[in-house]
């Protein structure tokens, strides 16, 4: 893997800030807007990946149907409109803490693992080594492997979906008096 | 790149098949009769889980014809029925029976509209469940998890109108959805470092990298320690447990009382599966980069001390019993860090006792509020005299949760005590079970004074009782099957336990 | 970081000379390929422009004679450079903002819905080797980032506020989230025969004859064209689905503040993203570029694409608009099972192979 590039820090620089902003912005739907950047963006890490599918798939549905469906959310939510929401409670200093240290440590994983852990024959760091080649389409390859070897978790994903829609229709009902 | 369908036999899935097919008749059910008959669909439901149990115990008991040959693969490397699957799927779907047979006041009462609904789900969990179950593989293992939970989100908040409900419904989702990203986010660790999903595979491929890396403790480290977090949210097991007493106060009491046995128990196989079967290559005295164990020991006791002491000042009985369920996992823990030939055992038995004894108790608590709409521990002051059997059973159920003999959740707590000392004098490096046991015995102990507090009100108070106790038919079954479970199994256990021997070797645990 | 395949400079012995001569002025790796990306922008940009001027012209004419009349005459031989000097009087036009608006979000909006409208040409093949990149994922990514115009008819709508804007921002994202599972759903369909999600490579497999077309694969090619059309006017948000902007209920829908040169952005948009469904349509279902070889490549994509704007053309001018409710019932009622049908059917027949 190649030295990651200047298009890879700009995309990192804006997942984390819109990311920060999602959290910190005192009016939600800017909150709504800073997230649908922050999917976007991992969308174009993705890219970088040789990711292809997963990135439009993320942009379909992260951007095309999550994002607009909250954003719509929040436009039929009334005395949510243009007003200033706390975004913090009580609480917000052991939140903090505990995502910092989530955060320091998933950074010294990465910071270890690529420094400490090293094969002794080759001297590639164990991130840093390639297994196994990229298939040429990986789309086509992906959509063979979902049909054969991982056909069952996708049926069952249909089964998902369906308890999840059900599920969603029974709470979002407007019951009969 | 090699695309074939890997081998399948439809037939190894026939209970998952039915109760899919059969959830999808108890919606279209309750649609063509204009959701009025209420009783009609909760008889309707208690056959999709009924006929899979039936058919499976008839399968383990030889019943069935040998051409019926249902252990064994069913779909590749993803789907595969061992010991372990077919008996945590008796419990889950016993765990079904019982909750179903408990709902039936529910439904009469509260839920008007969506009874089909409120069934269908509660059986597409339990489908998740029995995914679970037989899943050999990290994909499988998710997404049956995900299809255990996500009705569930949805059973918890099923009274719309009560706000604690809600309440109960919107943590459990925001949890659910924390604890799976933490889940996977722990799980893309060990795919990174055996490039499979496949259980076996990867304990075989890891094996591999270490070789030639040495150490790759950092990494799988930090596996481990997201996946702990995310089982033991979905287990409640502290520091992850705050949701849990405010989840089962909210939710329907059937429902709580699903989520307390076979939510937990597929928490539970998920943990198993991961740890035990996919990480157990990393666990001993010659290799020990990453003693998961000792991890899961040490929230093993958090669970322990905080469930039981935090359980005596609740005033409200469910969430006494789910600071009660949450103590229980503790103790269930103590069995899964022991791996030998009979640790994962008593757990399989544990978790057997444990969903007698606390659907029981939970039937009996819905029973109760059913009939007065109250959970406090106080209204069921002097119950003795007016409901002798209520009392009775309800104090059973609770001396079973306690420990006492001869129920079976004495032989439960004695054989996971046993398993963890069995563990420790044989290997000088796990003398650290001994704590585990030492601190389960006393807070086991401990246990008896907040279960022992709600007998003493139902029998010994001066008061005159406040409400009398009647009873519907499938009510009365669940009390009448959990006593039956937690007496008959608790005397004459041979035959649960000649078959919980051969859960280790599912696990990769030698039996000697 | 040569993250895209640039097939159009290989293919086309123009693009070769330009790029020989952009590497004798000394531009080397990364740096090549931003200029040489900038410079297929700006073009592509520049082509959509005229083409959208050019639309806006066309619309007015069939207008004017659908109705009767001349539509616009002044400026010009039957008036042909109109449009231009609308833009020219837009540019002028005083800003107009109100005080209570979102000032980013406002400012933002037309910006994005401009931007969104030409992303998707990063695919599109406008002739035989003429594209600027071959992904593949291409009609994958199509649709994804076409769904960057909800957002800015959202972020128009809620930016305004103004109650109308709000209505017409709702509408539109509810209109077209409801539409995209029909459309996606008729492009399976073709996806299903092709293989694959390149552009390239389903303009390549309706190579041959005519009936080579997706359009004519009987029974399920025309259902599936049809319900993209239908599909496609609702994402466009053309009559009869124009509702976010309906003019006799919402005045005008989202851009209802928007004034001088940011309302010259929507509409312009507007107009690029009928002249992408058209191509998108001609691409998967009419043979995309291709033809009788004597005419080049380009013209055929374009003369086709004409043949369907004007197709959308006369729906705008035929039929009414529809309300609500009805939009939504269509969508979900009728549409989606149809949909979802024909691609059952035509996953059938070509498991069965009953097919050519």
């Amino acid at each position: 893997m190649a030295e990651p590039g200047i298009v890879f820090w700009i995309l990192a620089v804006v997942t984390v800030a819109s990311a920060v902003m999602v959290v910190t912005l005192k009016n939600i739907f800017h909150c709504a807007l800073a997230l649908i950047l922050c999917l976007f963006s991992v969308a174009g890490i993705y890219i970088l990946l040789n990711a292809e599918f997963l990135a439009a798939a993320q942009v379909l549905i992260y951007v095309g149907a999550v994002a607009i469906l909250m954003i719509f959310a929040i436009m039929l939510t009334s005395n949510l409109a243009s007003k200033a929401i706390r975004q913090s409670n009580e609480q917000v200093m052991v939140g903090t803490v505990v995502s910092v240290l989530f955060c320091g440590g998933m950074l010294a994983l990465i910071y270890l693992t690529d420094k400490a852990i090293v094969s002794e024959e080759t001297g590639v760091a164990f991130w840093r080594q390639v297994r196994g080649t990229l298939p040429a389409d990986n789309v086509a390859s992906l959509g063979g492997y979902l049909m054969t070897k991982f056909m069952l978790p996708f049926e069952v994903v249909s089964v998902l979906l369906l308890a999840a829609m059900i599920g969603a229709i029974v709470l979002a009902r407007k019951e009969k008096a | 790149m090699d695309f074939t369908l890997p081998q399948y036999d439809p037939f190894r899935m026939l209970p998952e098949i039915f109760m899919l097919l059969w959830a999808l008749w108890v919606f279209t059910y309750d649609l063509i009769t204009k959701r009025q008959k209420e009783a009609a669909v909760g008889y309707m439901a208690l056959i999709g889980p009924a006929v899979p149990l039936l058919f499976i115990v008839f399968y383990l008991t030889g019943l069935l014809p040998e051409s019926w040959r249902y252990g064994g693969s069913g779909f590749g490397a993803m789907f595969f029925n061992d010991t372990t699957a077919m008996f945590f799927k008796i419990v889950f779907l016993g765990a079904a029976i019982m909750a179903i047979g408990s709902s039936f006041g529910i439904t009469k009462q509260k839920i008007v509209n969506h009874r089909g609904e409120f069934y269908g789900l509660l059986l597409f969990s339990t489908l998740g469940m029995m995914f679970l179950a037989s899943s050999n593989e990290l994909l499988t293992l998710y997404i049956g998890l995900e299809l255990t939970t996500i009705p569930l989100f949805v059973l918890a908040a099923f009274f719309k109108d009560d706000k604690l409900s809600v309440e109960a419904g919107v943590k459990y989702f925001v949890i659910g959805a924390f604890s799976s990203a933490l889940l996977l986010y722990g799980m893309s660790f060990l795919y990174g470092l055996s490039g499979t999903t496949g259980l076996v595979q990867m304990k075989m491929n890891m094996a591999v990298v270490f070789l030639s890396y040495r150490d790759i403790g950092v990494i799988l480290l930090g596996g481990i320690v997201l996946l702990v977090a995310g089982v033991g949210f979905k287990l409640a097991l502290p520091p992850f447990h705050q949701w849990a007493p405010d989840v089962y106060e909210g939710s329907p009491t059937p429902i709580a009382a699903f989520l307390s046995v076979g939510s937990k128990a597929a928490g539970l196989v998920a943990f198993g599966k991961i740890f035990v079967n996919g990480l157990m290559a990393f666990f001993g005295p010659e290799q020990a980069p990453n003693d998961w164990g000792m991890l899961v020991g040490l929230l093993a006791i958090l669970a322990m001390v905080i469930g039981n002491v935090v359980a005596i000042r609740q005033t409200n009985i469910k969430r006494m019993l789910a600071y009660s369920s949450i103590a229980q996992a503790g103790y269930i823990m103590i069995g899964m860090v022991v791996l030998n030939e009979h640790g994962m055992a008593s757990v399989a038995y544990y978790i057997f006792a444990y969903m007698f004894a606390n659907m029981g108790a939970f039937a009996a608590v819905a029973i109760f509020e059913d009939q007065t709409g109250s959970c406090q521990i106080e209204d069921y002051k002097g119950l003795a005299k007016t409901s002798p059997v209520f009392a009775v059973s309800l104090s059973l159920f609770l001396l079973s949760l306690v420990g006492i003999p001869p129920l079976a959740g004495f032989l439960a707590k004695y054989k996971v005590f046993a398993a963890a000392i069995s563990m420790a004098t044989v290997d000088p490096s796990a003398s650290w079970l001994y704590w585990l046991v030492g601190v389960g015995v006393l807070t086991a102990v401990f246990s008896l004074f907040y279960y022992a507090n709600v007998m003493r009100l139902m029998f010994f108070s001066n008061e005159e009782p406040r409400h009398k106790i009647t009873y519907s038919v499938p009510a009365l079954c669940v009390l009448l099957l959990g006593l039956a479970g937690i007496v008959v199994f608790g005397i004459y256990a041979e035959p649960i336990l000649k078959l919980v021997r051969t859960i280790p070797a599912d696990f990769g645990l030698y039996i000697p | 970081m040569n993250l895209i395949p640039i097939v159009a400079v290989e293919l086309q012995p123009i693009f070769a000379w330009i790029y020989r001569w952009l590497e004798g002025l000394g531009l080397q790796g990364t740096l090549l390929t931003v200029v040489v990306y900038a410079g297929l922008g700006v073009m592509v940009f520049g082509v959509l422009a005229v083409l959208a001027l050019f639309l806006v012209w066309w619309e007015r004419k069939i207008a004017g004679h659908m109705q009767q009349r001349f539509g616009p005459m002044r400026n010009g031989w039957h008036g042909w450079y109109q449009t231009m000097m609308d833009g020219l009087k837009l540019l002028q036009k005083e800003d107009v903002l109100v005080d209570t608006r979102d000032k980013v979000v406002f400012f933002w909006a037309p910006v994005i819905c401009f931007v969104a409208a030409f992303l998707a040409y990063v695919v599109m093949p406008f002739g035989d080797g003429l594209i600027v990149a071959d992904l593949n994922v291409g009609i994958l990514y199509i649709m994804a980032v076409t769904t960057f115009t909800v957002i800015s008819l959202l972020m128009a709508g809620w930016g305004s506020n103004n109650k109308y804007a709000l209505l017409g921002g709702m509408r539109s994202a509810a209109q077209v989230v409801s539409y995209e599972v029909p459309m996606v759903a008729s492009i399976l369909t073709v996806i299903l025969f092709t293989g694959s999600l390149s552009m390239v490579d389903i303009v390549e497999s309706q190579s041959g004859l005519v009936f080579n077309w997706f359009v004519f694969r009987l029974p399920f090619g025309p259902v599936a064209f049809m319900i993209y059309i239908t599909a496609a006017t609702a994402e466009a948000n053309r009559t009869p689905f124009d509702i976010p902007e309906a003019e006799q209920e919402l005045v005008a829908g989202f851009n209802v503040e928007y004034s001088g040169m940011k309302f010259a952005m929507f509409f312009l948009a507007e107009f690029v993203n009928m002249f992408t469904v058209s191509a998108i349509a001609v691409t998967l279902f009419f043979g995309g570029w291709q033809g009788w070889e004597f005419i080049p490549s380009w013209i055929w994509f374009l003369g086709k694409t004409f043949m369907v704007v004007l197709l959308l053309m006369l729906f705008r001018w035929t039929y009414p608009r529809l309300r609500v409710d009805q939009l939504m019932e269509f969508a979900w009622k009728i549409l989606i099972p149809i949909a979802f049908v024909n691609l059952i059917v035509a996953g059938w027949m070509k498991y069965a192979g009953w097919y050519w």
